[in-house]
């Protein structure tokens, strides 16, 4: 039909080569899998989740430092996770978990030392802040607490961890008592029943109920400074027992009094922890409380006639060291003359020329006594035998007797002792 | 015959031309069949997650304004665990001041990782202030997976904004489009790149950087397509608001006491 068809051809083949290389340039243009599950490379989701994790969660911590995250769980930190303050921790983590050797120990360090800046970044006082979150003006706070030295470390007073030694459910905690008062949220007081404040704790005035404890307060030195929150937190709404806040810690009493290189000096008084109480050992460790054994009369009446023995159980013992640099403190509650009811530069009046003779009666009346300058065997050493006697000697005095000789008993027994019965 | 040979001599070289053309054609035929199955893809094994598997979720993400102290502890947290350049930021967080008379300041000095230093305005003055932390919205219908030419910014089956590192040219179209400004061009790289949700965290049963580091929970993240989840059982409660709703983006990224000023 066609006389000559291959213009055709050409034209045709022609557009099938171009077609041909046209697939074959796309297949090499486009990536793998492009296009598997939508207009994008399917391999870039796996690529993207082959990232290694850098942050570390503090359950992560949590399985080496057990102890430490139980602590931080129980105070107002409780919900700050480990990284906010030390950092990211995954070269910490690989370098304590896998024994690769790639990290360097220094490398796996985790920063410890806290900026004053790093606790104002949550804690500085901000107007954009929610007013429940515990702010601190600088300069507000360290006058409030008489601290000189502008560039102090929270960390001074405040142990990160257990940051307001709350002792009882943090969770439902709303309001840090030294810094929050009524009249920093309320003009005047509701005009409603506070009960009627949607959402807020029923607040009472604390001399309501506690009269004659706020009176007895109001008399004493510590009230012009404090209030009855700065020690005790509020009552919540359905609670009768009250809500303490460390009342009487000692950690809570050395907030202010304890002697710091960044404190005023004189005010409020200052003392040296621990050497104000003498060595720490002698402290037991559970006796939270130490303070308001002495000083209690100086916040309000508590009830004196429960105070108990501020001494620890083993004091006659040690009692020695601590009253070598600390005999005027003693004399705070015991008298000048009280020492020297037990000890004697001399012999004591009782012990007359005749003592020897005279003191079996007194020694068996009270033996405690002799225990105060002789030691607890002393008896022993004199009289070689057990003083006094104990429960069936008769039977087993033969065989002491026949030890020792007779010499021992005639220190106290007649010669003819022996002829009474034998 | 000088003619007839030059004639010859024409015709033959005619003939030449033409065996050149066709040889040329055979082998460049050849030469593209034999790349094609020497680049071609072919059926090679790739191990990729399962899709089916990712389409089990869909994960969102509330920001609970109300809560927010402005701490900036998730902007360190995201700096760090993303390896994000000096001068960008992949979630920043934003201060609103008011004062009595209605004017109104925005802030967020270096995106807030210091936090912030003192208020803008006299302190007695300011009758309402607040922080927004803000990241990417992951929008359902984003403007900047649609720009991109070369379909490096897709959205994962699992609902997450993301963006192929290897197909990227930077051209930054997708920055533009953006309207949250929530994208940048890593200048080193030459590629953007944006939040991810920490996409290789939450896989891996780890919530997002800035979730992990948030100290007050004002980061709420989850699976939206899990009816017990605690993102959902939030959206149910409380009442929420989107960032610029009007665009149409439809973000999934839900304001909880969302201000009028807000953008």
């Amino acid at each position: 039909m066609f006389k000559d068809k291959s213009h055709i051809v050409r034209i045709f083949s022609i557009i099938v080569v171009l077609g041909v290389i046209g697939f074959i340039a796309r297949q090499i243009a486009l990536p793998e899998n492009f296009g598997l599950h939508g207009h994008y490379r399917w391999e870039a989701n796996n690529q993207n989740r082959a990232l290694p994790i850098i942050n570390q969660n503090s359950n992560t911590c949590k399985s080496c430092h057990e102890g430490i995250y139980q602590l931080h769980g129980k105070d107002a930190h409780y919900n700050v996770p480990c990284v906010d303050c030390h950092g990211a921790g995954n070269l910490h983590v690989t370098y304590h978990k896998d024994s690769l050797g790639t990290i360097t120990k220094e490398q796996a360090v985790m920063p410890r030392e806290f900026k004053l800046e790093g606790c104002l970044f949550c804690h500085r006082k901000l107007k954009a802040r929610p007013s429940d979150f515990p702010q601190i003006d600088q300069d507000e706070h360290y006058k409030f607490l008489n601290v000189t030295n502008k560039g102090t470390k929270c960390i001074e007073c405040h142990s990160p961890h257990e940051p307001v030694f709350l002792l009882t459910e943090v969770k439902q905690s709303r309001i840090h008592p030294i810094v929050y008062k009524c009249t920093e949220c309320h003009n005047k007081k509701p005009e409603k029943s506070f009960k009627e404040v949607a959402d807020h704790p029923a607040i009472f005035e604390c001399k309501d109920c506690h009269s004659s404890v706020v009176k007895s307060f109001e008399v004493r030195p510590h009230h012009k400074y404090i209030d009855c929150r700065t020690c005790h937190l509020y009552h919540k709404e359905n609670e009768t027992t009250g809500r303490i806040y460390k009342n009487g810690n000692v950690k809570f009493c050395l907030l202010c009094h304890e002697k710091k290189s960044f404190k005023d000096e004189k005010y409020p008084p200052k003392i040296d922890w621990p050497s104000h109480i003498g060595n720490l050992n002698i402290i037991e460790k559970s006796d939270e409380k130490i303070c308001l054994k002495c000083h209690a009369d100086q916040i309000h009446d508590m009830n004196q006639n429960t105070k108990e023995d501020p001494h620890p159980k083993n004091w006659t013992r040690e009692h020695k060291s601590f009253t070598k640099d600390n005999s005027q403190l003693c004399q705070k509650c015991h008298t000048t003359n009280q020492c020297s009811s037990c000890h004697l530069k001399t012999k004591p009046v009782s012990h007359v020329p005749s003592w020897s003779k005279l003191h079996p009666e007194s020694a068996a009346q009270n033996k405690s006594s002799c225990e105060f300058c002789h030691k607890q065997n002393s008896c022993a050493n004199c009289h070689k035998v057990e003083i006094p006697h104990p429960k069936g000697f008769e039977e087993t005095h033969k065989d002491v007797v026949s030890q020792k000789g007779k010499d021992v008993c005639a220190k106290c027994h007649k010669e003819d002792f022996c002829k009474q019965c034998h | 015959m000088e003619k007839e040979e030059k004639l010859n001599d024409s015709e033959s070289a005619k003939m030449e031309r033409r065996q050149f053309l066709r040889l040329g054609l055979y082998s460049a035929a050849g030469v593209l069949c034999g790349s094609f199955f020497a680049f071609g893809k072919g059926d090679k094994d790739i191990v990729v997650d399962n899709y089916e598997d990712l389409l089990k979720y869909d994960w969102g993400f509330i920001v609970d304004t109300t809560r927010c102290i402005g701490c900036g502890a998730c902007v360190r947290a995201c700096k760090v665990e993303n390896n994000v350049p000096e001068s960008y930021f992949r979630t920043w967080v934003e201060r609103y001041e008011i004062d009595s008379k209605g004017e109104i300041r925005v802030d967020s000095p270096k995106g807030a990782i210091e936090s912030f230093q003192s208020d803008n305005f006299d302190s007695n003055d300011i009758v309402k202030a607040f922080f927004v932390p803000k990241l990417c919205n992951h929008c359902y219908d984003s403007a900047c997976t649609q720009v991109c030419p070369v379909g490096a910014s897709y959205e994962s089956p699992d609902g997450v904004v993301l963006i192929d590192k290897e197909r990227c040219v930077g051209c930054g179209y997708c920055v533009q489009a953006c309207p949250y400004g929530c994208r940048y061009i890593d200048e080193e790289k030459g590629i953007a790149d944006k939040c991810t949700l920490c996409y290789h965290r939450i896989h891996k049963g780890e919530a997002p950087a800035c979730v992990n580091a948030c100290p007050r929970n004002a980061r709420i993240f989850g699976n939206l397509k899990d009816p017990n989840s605690k993102i959902r059982k939030i959206l149910n409660q409380r009442r929420y608001g989107l960032l610029k709703a009007e665009l149409g983006t439809n973000p999934k990224c839900y304001y909880i006491g969302l201000d009028k000023e807000v953008k």
